[in-house]
């Protein structure tokens, strides 16, 4: 067995293991005190930490999904060695996602087949769950088709238009549950499914980093040539772009609260004061951009694992100000809730954030070990990527093929 | 049939909350669970501050936001008087209605105790109700969100319907002053000391609700939802009101 064989199992180990003690602790805590062990609470924080987790693991479901589906669809070869991965990726994160929704639900059972045969076509939540079922298919059947070692991009084609439809789907449901509460400014707009969508590519693109990474063991000299092309070549600039798009929402809704005057758009001076919101803009956000925009720190495996790394830390951060942010403000003042609610999340709601690392781990290092993830396919039916500005001549005119 | 509504005279209510007490009574509800609250709060600032209070229930609304969002169909609109209930037997606890609620009128009752002693574990109960209360009403019907209500769902005022739903039918008023018809009045109607309440048909023109918000002017609370509430609130009685709609929809135009 081969060194990154050995951490891989070492990887797979450690995440059963936490998965386990931490799903034993959870279950026991809610065995003994029911729903009572998380912190919401009926004064008007209903939705806590755990579905904080739950849109986190899904929205970068979608994202990796997305990244792969894009590349499927588009053709891009450049992106053959990470596809694979990213479409297991998406499965494995939708797991721990669905895991923790599944311990926040009151009757998780009874959801199964209560939403799809209650046909509620006016719920956003019936429309999203729909399309999550068909959304896991499609993943299902395009890893499935890439588990043959000779799969070929243009074959997995239509999957991948599939797939990609779903995706979109999927992150523009979840941005309308929240954006369609036009009684609650602080999440209620047209376009946050848009920003959604590349909250979600952005999650995507820094967990590929990272996953790809740690299926090496963080060794950047044992990466294979397509990814070192594909990480020294877009994207890095990708990331780096998304992040600017991701940016540009949250300082651009930031901006409208500071100075809107709309009852429930006041939590904007409480978030924009905390400490979290400084880190996850400056920290998780302006600083890999700053390190990925800079020509000589950009191609730096290093570098690229710290930003994806700070990145997927300030999406969470950036997930729970939006979610716990759009209750903080009472329905109604008075002697219940005089001020702002508080919330911060119990130590069974941490333990449910364990639950879906670890559980995702476990599906990714099993997908490591036994899927081949690092497969990129028939070599043959690889198109090689023209390089850059091999289309165009000196003068910067553009030549005919 | 009946549009069953409500009207709730601000200038006479004296904030006693009678009316959360009794539909506590009522509806064997928890602590903290208030399906019908009264709302203390208070304007400006020292020295000149003034204690407000505000009555709230469910506003079982003609076009509730709580009913469109629900995954399950778990709280549906009844055809029959417009109540909005819920089905614990189709409810997944997902809290959806609760977020989507603009009134804040539903209640998880897995959650933490906002009162000690946790009276779940005082009377805990033995067939997979939240609890079991030693006093304990007569009426049960989960398919409604009536009774004790088991883990995991959502709960909310009914409108008191298992008493409502009783009336003798082409009733244009629940009066509790009307000895005949004082059993199907809603519990915080009847026992309003001042009689700030009133409940009848919003589709009577004849009834006193109707008089009432027409007399004086009766508005909606936050109307700009779309949601419009079959509660109505009296203030002052001026000419001069809150415009009481704003969304056009295909069946009110303007």
């Amino acid at each position: 067995m081969n060194t990154v064989k050995t951490k891989q199992t070492g990887i797979l180990s450690v995440a059963l293991i936490g998965f386990l003690v931490s799903a034993g602790l959870v279950l026991d805590n809610l065995a003994q005190y029911g729903h009572a062990a998380l912190n919401t609470n009926n004064l008007g924080i209903s939705w806590g930490f755990p579905i904080v987790v739950y849109d986190y693991f899904l929205l970068t479901s979608t994202g990796l999904a997305m990244l792969a589906s894009l590349a499927i669809v588009f053709g891009g070869e450049t992106f053959r060695p990470v596809i694979k991965r990213a479409v297991w990726l998406a499965l494995a994160g939708l797991a721990g996602g669905v895991a923790v929704l599944f311990l926040e639900l009151g009757h998780p059972l009874r959801a199964l087949w209560a939403i799809p045969f209650s046909f509620a076509f006016s719920s956003p939540l019936y429309w999203k769950v729909m399309c999550v079922s068909f959304y896991v298919l499609s993943l299902l059947i395009l890893m499935a088709r890439m588990l043959k070692s000779h799969w070929t991009i243009a074959e997995l084609r239509i999957n991948g238009i599939v797939t990609l439809v779903l995706a979109l789907g999927v992150t523009s449901i979840a941005g309308v549950v929240y954006g369609s509460q036009s009684f609650r400014p602080f999440w209620a707009s047209g376009d946050i499914p848009i920003a959604f969508i590349f909250e979600s590519l952005l999650g995507g693109l820094a967990f590929i980093f990272f996953f790809t990474y740690l299926a090496y063991a963080f060794n950047p000299a044992a990466l294979p040539t397509g990814v070192k092309r594909l990480f020294t070549g877009p994207l890095p600039r990708l990331l780096a772009l998304a992040i600017f798009v991701h940016l540009l929402f949250v300082l651009a809704r930031m901006a409208s609260g500071l100075y809107g005057n709309l009852e429930g758009l006041q939590v904007w001076h409480h978030v924009a004061t905390s400490p979290l919101f400084y880190a996850e803009i400056l920290l998780g956000l302006v600083l890999p951009l700053v390190l990925l925009m800079r020509p000589g720190t950009r191609n730096n495996p290093w570098v690229q694992m710290l930003a994806s790394f700070l990145v997927m830390n300030a999406l969470l951060v950036s997930r729970y100000e939006y979610i716990l942010g759009g209750q903080l403000v009472p329905m109604f003042k008075g002697a219940w809730a005089p001020a702002l609610l508080s919330y911060f999340p119990s130590p069974t709601e941490w333990l449910m954030l364990l639950i879906a690392i670890f559980l995702s781990n476990t599906f990714n290092a099993l997908g490591e070990l036994f899927l081949g993830l690092s497969s990129e396919g028939d070599p043959s039916a690889r198109v090689e990527p023209e390089p850059l500005g091999a289309q165009w001549g000196e003068g910067g005119e553009r030549l005919a093929s | 049939m009946a549009k069953w509504g409500m009207v709730i005279d601000l200038d006479k209510c004296t904030g006693c909350q009678a009316c959360t007490t009794a539909c506590s009574m009522e509806n064997n509800r928890l602590p903290g669970e208030n399906w019908q609250d009264v709302l203390f709060y208070h304007e400006g600032t020292y020295p000149n501050v003034k204690l407000m209070w505000f009555p709230r229930p469910c506003m079982h609304c003609e076009n509730p936001s709580c009913v469109s969002v629900c995954p399950t169909k778990a709280t549906y609109k009844d055809p029959h008087g417009g109540f909005v209930l819920m089905d614990w037997n189709r409810c997944i606890g997902c809290k959806y209605c609760q977020v989507a609620c603009p009134y804040g009128v539903r209640f998880y009752v897995d959650e933490k105790a906002p009162v000690q002693p946790d009276i779940r574990t005082v009377f805990p109960s033995a067939d997979g109700r939240v609890w079991d209360p030693p006093y304990r009403g007569p009426q049960d019907d989960p398919g409604r969100g009536i009774g004790i209500q088991p883990h995991g769902v959502v709960s909310k005022c009914t409108f008191c319907y298992h008493r409502v739903s009783k009336a003798p039918a082409g009733i244009a008023d629940l009066d509790e002053d009307i000895p005949a018809l004082k059993e199907y009045v809603p519990a915080c109607v009847r026992t309003c000391a001042p009689k700030a309440r009133f409940f009848g048909d919003l589709d009577n023109p004849e009834s006193t609700v109707n008089k009432l918000i027409a007399d004086k002017s009766g508005v909606r609370l936050k109307d700009e939802t779309g949601n419009k509430p079959q509660v109505y609130y009296l203030s002052g009685g001026a000419a001069a009101s809150v415009p009481s709609l704003r969304s056009m929809t295909p069946s009110d135009p303007a």
